[in-house]
């Protein structure tokens, strides 16, 4: 009974989304706008309610993760009609493997990693240099491009990771700023306008330009990198849970709250942060990736330091040390100002509000971090 | 090697980008002595008193004000009044809310801060996504010695800079406030119990701080012609790099650190090829190897942690 | 005594020209629980900051079980078996009890990062012995904690959550125990229930060495076998309590001379 109740939860909300996302008449809009507002207001003040989808998903933890799953499978047959929220739905999921990784850096270890541009362009820059320069097929270099990323960050930040904080967050923002001059200005790297004709995935013989079909409809071509993104995204956020509630994440926290008891209960101070920052930075390489590959190109103001501050957002909004946290904060921030184009031009300037307001009133972030349990 | 008149004429710029730097150290430091936060919005800060300062004196100057003597004056103290009152808000909603908290949260919490302020420039400014132009205030002309030329507005941006920073100096080292501040640098309980009122002491910080970000994003302006909406962000990173080399904390080494940024930005510039393209990123690529090698500074960082 | 299980040769501290720790020599034996007293400032907590890695010797020497361990980084003193707790108590009070004892045992861990993702339940084994030493632990002190082991460790009283150090430490299984002033801040009543503590603990761990900081003579006097004063950064005297009590310098250096005898 209540697992009827989770998975009814799950295809409501879902509706809810593809109906907003959808809905271009304002009768239509506003009548989706008002369902959205009711169905929080039953959960919020419906104590009931409240405690028995709560209850429901504690449960039925593995059937309401296969639900929303399916219905992230299915989403791209919603959108079939819009390759444009194809292709957003896409960079919300890219946003979530990037995220995961910035998550176990900021969050999780306390590393404050101010260049998350700057790591994802390395990833997209090698792709682009990879296929572009050297020739090499796409998705050898996806595998092999977030690994760069790893090097570029533990030669350089090795010696740095073990001072305090605020210079690591300086020495960050100025590597940011270093990787973008050099880019517009190096030569290799195509200057201002950057690598074009980054060629497309191939998997085993099928281009990632086709158009795919699922249950017998056509789906736009942006639909095979979703499907890609998603694989990507669920994979990272099962291993990086996986990492955070081990060893691992547990020295990392303690790392992050109080050094000296970390240090006297033998953890290393230098092996830890490193480990992270690279693990961290392995994922959103991994992102900047997949982006150069999907869009076929990359740019220095692709990765500038906005960027860098909107990831920041997706994981301090979402939830810092928040695997959940990580997954909303994409899904929210990524679409919204699409969907709300007015919004766009304030979008940083909310989300720099939204940052404040949060570390005042819920620092724990939208969906805080649960208790290790080790399972 | 360049022959000595050309370095000297990238020392005397280094100098005088030194003390515009020095302008905004001096901010970083003072708030890290007092409350132990970087105060990340603090660039945006300098930004904002530079567009303060840019719109007085349109306003002025659409009242019929041109004259720089009478401008002028009135710029700075306008820019210094809005500068100084953002900094008290900044540190009243930011910082002391967070003061128990981890420090990250103080920094991702100024952080966020100082993209509000640069966002709420682009936005609500007119056409705030271009550079505006500054009005040319100061003398022109000027004189030679010793093969370096020697330009009259230079002067004067130096001469307000080192007096403002001469100000700063008395107020720390010769008045009551000045001395309340550095007590609660030292120890801030021991100062609240011989009766200095903390809360007070900060905002003053605070201001002072600020209101010496808006000479100097004024003085920049003037420097430079023109004022950006994103000055902020490498401003508000070479201010605490220079505050970070001369160790955090210290009033005088924020003041060496901005000079030495300074010089050695211009040095770079003049000695590597493409160099002006590039300054930035040899700039930053030192400080990230000071921060590396050197992390306290050169007079050292004052820190307190007990185990 | 038999062979120490921890010797300190002529260890010297320095801070710039500040001088914490002067030529201090000290031996603790296997199963021992030595005393540390003496006036705020006399280098007592710099003495375990030394022995723990945190400081480094401007000079002398520091032999655990047998092993020059002068100079090495902490998490490497730890890993050869020396626990402490602090005199501010470190716990990550938004962490469970739970994580704030099983960090103790990180040392001791035999999975690693490609169990935690992909060996699961290998990983879920040693959790779940990990998880039953640790209820073991905190069983000892006080039975009700182990139902409360995945509440964040700031809900607990103070008393408890010394506990929760303790078990930290205890986690381990460490040769030596460093305590820092375990008493700070309690109260009488809570004061006896730590000296009840530190008698569970001698019964779990005979073998165990215990170094401990106090202020509080009732409780050295009643769990140490030997003890040592410092003043000014030195050793003044070292013996039974009784001796050291009696000793001269030790009344000196925390009641003042007297003023001149006529």
């Amino acid at each position: 009974m209540s697992l009827l109740l989770v998975w009814l939860a799950e295809v409501v909300v879902f509706a809810l989304v593809a109906a907003g996302i959808l809905a271009e008449r304002p009768a239509a809009l506003a009548a989706t706008g008002a369902t959205i507002v009711l169905a929080g207001a039953l959960v919020r003040f419906l104590a009931p309610l409240r405690m028995g989808l709560a209850a429901g998903f504690a449960r039925h933890h593995a059937a309401a993760l296969a639900g929303g799953a399916t219905l992230a499978l299915v989403l791209p047959l919603t959108l079939r009609a819009s390759p444009y929220w194809t292709f957003v739905a896409t960079l919300a999921l890219l946003y979530v493997t990037i995220g995961q990784g910035l998550n176990l850096q900021i969050g999780t270890a306390g590393v404050i990693n101010l260049a998350g541009a700057a790591f994802a362009g390395l990833g997209g820059y090698s792709v682009g240099l990879l296929t572009v320069t050297a020739g090499w097929p796409a998705w050898l270099a996806v595998l092999v491009a977030p690994w760069i990323a790893v090097t570029v960050g533990a030669v350089l930040f090795v010696p740095i990771l073990k001072t305090r904080g605020h210079y690591l967050a300086l020495v960050t923002i100025a590597f940011g700023f270093i990787f973008n001059i050099l880019m517009n200005n190096l030569e290799f790297t195509g200057g201002p306008q950057g690598l074009k004709n980054i060629p497309t995935l191939r998997l085993f013989g099928w281009a990632f330009t086709s158009k795919p079909a699922l249950a017998g409809l056509e789906l736009p071509a942006h639909a095979n990198f979703y499907y890609a993104a998603l694989l990507v995204a669920g994979i990272t956020t099962w291993a990086l849970r996986r990492l955070h509630d081990s060893w691992l994440g547990l020295a990392l926290n303690t790392l992050r709250d109080d050094e000296i008891a970390a240090r006297c209960c033998g953890v290393s101070l230098t092996r830890g942060k490193l480990v992270a920052f690279s693990i961290g930075n392995f994922f959103i390489g991994l992102g900047g990736a997949l982006y150069a590959v999907m869009v076929g190109f990359v740019s220095p103001p692709d990765f500038d330091f906005g960027y860098s501050l909107v990831m920041l957002s997706v994981v301090i909004i979402g939830g810092v040390d928040s695997i959940p946290g990580v997954v909303l904060g994409a899904c929210l921030l990524v679409p919204l100002p699409e969907r709300f184009r007015f919004l766009h031009e304030f979008r940083l300037l909310l989300y720099g509000v939204a940052i404040v307001v949060m570390l005042l009133y819920r620092p724990r972030g939208l969906w805080p971090a649960a208790v290790r349990r080790y399972r | 090697m360049p022959p000595l008149e050309l370095l000297l004429q990238q020392a005397l710029n280094g100098v005088m980008l030194g003390v515009m730097y020095a302008l905004i150290a001096v901010g970083f430091t003072l708030f890290f002595g007092v409350l132990d936060v970087i105060h990340f919005s603090h660039g945006d800060i300098f930004m904002l008193g530079a567009f303060a300062g840019l719109s007085t004196l349109l306003g002025l100057a659409a009242a019929g004000v041109r004259a720089p003597v009478a401008a002028l004056p009135l710029a700075f103290v306008a820019a210094i009044l809005v500068t100084g009152l953002v900094g008290v808000l900044a540190e009243r909603v930011c910082v002391k809310p967070l003061a128990r908290s981890s420090p990250l949260m103080t920094l991702l919490a100024t952080l966020s801060l100082g993209l509000v302020i640069r966002e709420a420039v682009l936005i609500f400014y007119p056409r705030g996504a271009d550079p505006k132009p500054f009005p040319q205030l100061l003398p022109q002309g000027g004189f030679e010695v010793a093969g370096v030329s020697v330009r009259y507005e230079n002067l004067v941006i130096l001469g307000i800079g080192v007096g403002a920073m001469l100000l700063v100096d008395l107020i720390i080292n010769r008045t009551k406030m000045g001395a309340a501040i550095r007590a609660v640098a030292q120890d801030p309980e021991a100062a609240q119990m011989m009766g200095v009122n903390l809360d007070r002491t900060v905002d003053a910080t605070f201001f002072l701080g600020s209101g010496l970000a808006a000479v100097g994003g004024i003085l920049s302006g003037l420097y430079y012609s023109e004022i950006h909406f994103i000055m902020g962000i490498t401003g508000g990173v070479i201010g605490f790099s220079s505050a970070a080399i001369g160790g955090l904390g210290n009033v005088y080494g924020a003041i060496l650190g901005g000079l030495l940024f300074g010089v050695l930005q211009t040095t770079a510039a003049a000695l590597i090829p493409r160099g002006s393209e590039f300054r930035d990123v040899v700039a930053f690529a030192v400080v990230m190897l000071f921060l590396i090698v050197r992390p306290r500074g050169i007079l050292g960082e004052k820190s307190v942690e007990r185990v | 005594m038999t062979a120490p299980i921890l010797e300190a040769r002529g260890l010297t501290v320095r801070f710039g020209g500040l001088v914490a720790l002067d030529g201090v020599d000290v031996a603790v034996g296997p199963g021992e629980t030595l005393g540390v007293i003496g006036p705020n400032g006399s280098g007592k907590t710099t003495f375990f900051n030394a022995l723990t890695g945190l400081y480094t010797p401007a000079a002398g020497e520091i032999v655990f079980g047998g092993r020059r361990v002068t100079g090495l980084e902490a998490h490497a003193i730890a890993r050869l078996g020396i626990a402490r707790t602090f005199q501010a108590s470190r716990l990550c009070l938004a962490l469970s009890v739970f994580d704030n004892i099983l960090i103790g045992m990180h040392a001791r861990r035999t999975t690693g990062l490609a169990d935690s993702v992909v060996r699961r339940s290998r990983f879920r084994r040693e959790m779940g012995a990990a998880l039953a030493r640790a209820a073991h632990l905190l069983a000892l002190f006080n039975g009700e904690l182990p139902g409360r082991g995945f509440e964040p460790v700031g809900q607990l009283p103070q008393i408890d959550r010394r506990r929760v150090e303790i078990c930290r430490a205890l986690a381990a299984g460490p040769t030596l125990l460093l305590l820092d002033e375990p008493s700070a801040g309690m109260s009488p009543e809570e004061t006896a229930e730590l000296m009840r503590d530190l008698q569970i603990v001698r019964a779990e761990m005979p073998g165990l060495s215990v170094i401990i900081i106090e202020h509080d003579m009732f409780v050295i006097e009643g769990v140490s076998g030997r003890v040592v004063a410092f003043n000014y950064g030195r050793k003044i005297a070292e013996g039974s309590f009784a001796a050291v009590a009696a000793h001269d310098d030790v009344r000196q250096a925390y009641l003042g001379t007297e003023r001149a005898r006529a």
